[in-house]
């Protein structure tokens, strides 16, 4: 194949996620007001309070204004046109009990994640499909299809289920914690996002708990003009330890669609949680058109002593990602962890860091992000370090690197560090370069093609979170960033 | 959400100033739309300007030239240019050769375009230009430097800010220099309030430096315990031009200083050193902003801070490197020590980079001594706190040891230390 033919397959290959099931769906009409609000509630038999707690999140909403500080330019959303409830006919008929098992599951949806690679047969997981040992939650457009390996979770004492299940069976659990680390008014995103939120994961695990095997969400997004809107809840009790994993694909569309979701996490006394995205979603085309405006919070408090949140993501995909998981570390002696690469080619759009609030004594974090430029695209790390007057002894390490592969691209640092105690120790590192010629020239010397060589030299960039991931994760990182950057070079 | 200009500013808006006609009635427009700055404007969200809101300032009305500066800085045969309370003194005699100094009331319409029109241009969508607005409103006095082409000015030129002489008095003097094709020269700002008054300085220095010709800038921000400044550098720099500015600042109850550097041709160089030594509960601040516009540009910054007491110090450095500009290396570091519980220190280090083939860097550190280096002198036998002092003085000392001008290098570093030193006397008059 001549060098010309190799360079244009190259160019050519797109999104391999980019296809839409067609299944019959019933989505609301689009539009929003309190009618609709409570609808959803309706259609989600949530009982009084949960309707309550909407409401008031949309009426704080309704006196907001959208945030205009983020690094990222798009036209304005018309959050009218949207509709706010999409979920498959099939599923609707099954009334609000989900599926008891997968033969009640439209083939249609088992056939779009068996493409997608997600596997719903609990068989097909041991078979190694994808490394065994990970529980699945699938959630398609506003609702969760199914999850698996519930029984054997159950046996361990751990709960995990979609939101609107937990609602219904452990409304005590979700009254005392939802809304306590991410408040309804907490920004314009997550304000809209109680207010509409349709399904997501539920995480419960009890005292003295390891989690028996990993948990992990799928979201898809499939309806057209509509929004989703998850939330996700995740709570460690004393001693328990979890670790969650998500992933998410959209079909190829022409027009831009909006994901806003909230993901609280509460570690009490010596718990941990290991909380890992690998982020997919349509970014658009090469002209930067469409794609999914990823607009996000997520947060996790460290409430008790000694308790450890560790958050890891890989940011491909979207058109706009704006997002900053970060930890409250209330407990003494608690961790917060942040690892990150997030890579933007073409006309992509991300403006992402974390939040490390110190309020206990001895606290320590660690935020370590890569972030990766091709083509025009705009990377921006926004990160905030905050010591409080109470946190003595705290420490802090911040390394964040960004690597620039063309010259139309842009990368960006805003660390804000602030520190009010004089026994706080904060160390902030921020570099910015390109792959070096010398580099390049070694691989290639070696034999390696020009995109193989330039795959070698980012994975070696990333390494450092990569390693962070649990193991069948990172080998899909690897993949999904060699097809990010698919065409950004030559 | 920006605060509305406080009536006794409006009222205090002249019908004439120094800025051409047009300038300053577009200017006294905006001043009014624009208001003052809150904290909820970005680049404000760590220093509020409630002294100035509610500190019902008015102009000077001149008190005389009999105001000396109680502090003397050990300089060979400056070059005065004395401003008392914003109110510029005149030129001094015996002006070197090379150089101009005229009074701005005097200058022509070019020259006094030239003093309204900084590059970068300030824009009326920044809420931090609201303060370089009110100035070019209200200036009347200011100073221009003139540095002829290959002229070398061996004397340095100071420009004494001496604060506070009468009661609640504001200014916004204007301060022009242009330095001409391969000239050289040296700028110092002697700040120090010779009253007990609070005091408002809104002053602006719009400074351009022609190809191959070299600036150092020095301000001295030395002590007041009332004194309020809001202070604004524009610097832009053509082919080979060289900046270097040193920033010590050693009181004030609240300083606010900024750098807008627009590095416009290749091969020109920005050096930024700052030191501010917050104590009490005073707040020092320093924002910089360095443009590398021009391929093959440079800048190296270096900050740091020591706050004590309930004093806060407050740094903010970006670097934005534009499209095109290729082949630049930009270095920055913003190194703090938080000495008390009550003290405070924010930092924002920004990179805003669209361009490849660059090298850039920032690191911030607070509180952070070296570890070793404790051991190493606690091992020969000095008390912890006598090794700490030791290891604090030297971390201020390292910027100090960045002036070039010995003698003044050497009088600022006895000054630091016998600041440092109160701090002990003081530790051990609590013990």
């Amino acid at each position: 194949m001549t060098e010309t033919q190799e360079l244009e397959q190259l160019v050519k290959r797109e999104y391999k996620y980019g296809f839409t099931t067609d299944i019959e769906q019933e989505i609301i009409p689009p539009g929003l007001d309190e009618d609709v609000v409570r609808m959803i509630s309706a259609k989600k038999h949530e009982p009084e309070f949960m309707l309550e707690w909407r409401l008031s999140a949309f009426r704080h909403w309704q006196t907001m204004k959208e945030p205009e500080w983020a690094h990222v330019h798009y036209p304005k959303i018309d959050y009218q046109a949207l509709s706010y409830y999409a979920a498959p006919k099939s599923q609707e008929e099954l009334d609000a009990d989900a599926p008891e098992s997968l033969d009640d599951v439209d083939p249609k949806l088992l056939e779009t994640y068996e493409k997608l690679g997600i596997p719903l047969h609990e068989r097909a997981v041991l078979a190694g499909v994808k490394g065994a040992n990970v529980a699945v939650d699938a959630v398609f457009d506003s609702v969760s299809v199914t999850t698996t390996f519930k029984g054997k979770l159950a046996e361990a004492g751990v709960i995990f289920c979609s939101f609107s299940e937990a609602v219904e069976n452990h409304p005590e659990l979700i009254k005392k914690y939802l809304g306590t680390v991410v408040p309804q008014g907490d920004n314009y995103f997550a304000a809209l996002n109680s207010a509409v939120f349709s399904d997501g994961s539920f995480v419960y695990v009890p005292k003295g708990v390891k989690c028996p095997m990993e948990l992990s969400t799928y979201f898809r997004i499939n309806a057209k003009n509509t929004g989703q809107f998850e939330r996700t809840l995740i709570i460690a009790e004393e001693g328990a330890s979890v670790s969650y994993l998500e992933g998410c694909t959209a079909p190829q569309r022409d027009e831009n669609q909006l994901h806003a979701a909230v993901v609280e996490l509460v570690a009490l006394d010596d718990a941990e949680i290991k909380y890992s995205t690998v982020q997919n979603w349509y970014p658009g085309d090469e002209e930067g058109k469409g794609g999914i405006y990823n607009f996000v919070t997520k947060r996790g408090e460290c409430r008790g002593d000694r308790a450890k949140i560790t958050w890891t993501q890989v940011e491909a995909g979207s058109a706009i990602t704006w997002k900053y998981p970060s930890c409250i570390l209330k407990g003494d002696d608690s961790v917060g962890e942040f690892y990150s690469v997030a890579v933007g080619n073409n006309y992509q759009q991300i403006d992402s860091g974390t939040k490390m609030i110190h309020l206990g004594k001895r606290t320590r974090s660690t935020i370590v992000s890569k972030g990766i430029s091709a083509g025009r695209a705009e990377n921006a790390y926004r990160g905030l370090v905050h010591i409080g007057k109470t946190a003595t002894h705290a420490r802090n390490f911040t390394q964040c690197d960004s690597l620039l592969i063309g010259d139309r691209c842009g990368a960006h640092t805003f660390p804000y560090i602030e520190a009010k105690n004089a026994s706080a120790q904060v160390e902030h590192e921020a570099t910015t370069s390109k792959v070096s010629d010398d580099q390049m020239y070694y691989l290639r010397s070696r034999g390696l093609s020009e995109e193989d060589a330039m795959n070698m030299v980012v994975s070696g960039f990333c390494k450092d979170v990569f390693n962070e991931l649990p193991m069948e994760f990172a080998v899909e990182a690897q993949a999904l960033l060699a097809v990010s950057l698919e065409g950004s070079v030559g | 959400m920006r605060k509305e200009l406080p009536d006794w500013l409006k009222t205090a808006m002249p019908e004439t100033a120094a800025a051409p006609e047009a300038i300053a009635r577009t200017a006294r427009e905006q001043a009014e739309t624009l208001g003052l700055p809150g904290l909820r404007d970005e680049e404000w969200r760590w220093t509020n300007l409630r002294a100035i809101q509610r500190g019902q300032f008015s102009a000077p009305i001149g008190v005389g030239a009999d105001i000396e500066p109680s502090i003397r800085l050990p300089l060979d045969n400056p070059l005065r240019l004395r401003f008392i309370d914003g109110v510029f003194e005149g030129v001094p005699n015996e002006i070197p050769e090379g150089l101009t100094l005229s009074a701005l009331a005097d200058a022509d319409e070019d020259t006094r375009q030239a003093a309204f029109s900084p590059t970068p241009a300030p824009s009326v969508e920044n809420p931090n230009d609201a303060l370089v607005t009110l100035n070019t409103a209200m200036a009347r006095e200011g100073v221009v430097i003139d540095v002829a082409a290959n002229a070398v000015i061996e004397r340095p030129i100071v420009i004494e800010w001496l604060d506070g002489a009468t009661e609640s008095v504001m200014s916004h003097p204007r301060v022009l220099v242009r330095l001409g094709q391969s000239s050289s020269a040296t700028l110092i700002e002697h700040i120090e309030t010779v009253g007990e008054q609070p005091s408002w300085r809104n002053s602006v220095i719009v400074s351009s430096i022609a190809a191959n010709a070299a600036l150092t800038h020095i301000a001295l921000g030395l002590d007041g315990a009332r004194r309020l400044a809001t202070e604004r550098t524009f610097v832009s720099l053509e082919r080979d031009a060289r900046y270097h500015s040193h920033n010590v600042q050693l009181g004030g109850q609240m300083i606010r200083r900024e750098y807008d550097i627009h590095v416009g041709g290749s091969g020109a160089h920005v050096d930024l050193i700052g030191l501010m030594m917050p104590r009490g509960k005073q707040v020092l601040d320093t924002h910089t902003r360095i443009t590398h516009a021009a391929a093959d540009t440079t800048s190296n910054e270096h900050y740091r801070t020591i706050a004590d007491d309930a004093g806060r110090g407050i740094f903010k450095g970006r670097i934005l490197i534009e499209e095109d500009a290729q082949r630049i290396q930009a270095y920055q570091s913003s190194n703090n020590l938080i000495l008390s519980d009550n003290a405070e220190i924010d930092a924002k280090p920004e990179l805003e980079i669209y361009a490849d083939d660059v090298s850039c860097s920032h690191g911030a550190t607070i509180g952070r001594l070296d570890e070793e280096a404790l051991f190493y002198l606690r091992s020969r036998g000095l008390q912890l706190d006598e090794a700490r002092g030791l290891l604090i003085a030297g971390f201020a000392q390292e910027v100090v040891d960045e002036i070039p001008l010995v003698e003044l290098r050497d009088w600022l570093t006895e000054r630091v230390e016998q600041r440092l030193g109160e701090r002990d006397t003081a530790d051990d008059e609590k013990a």
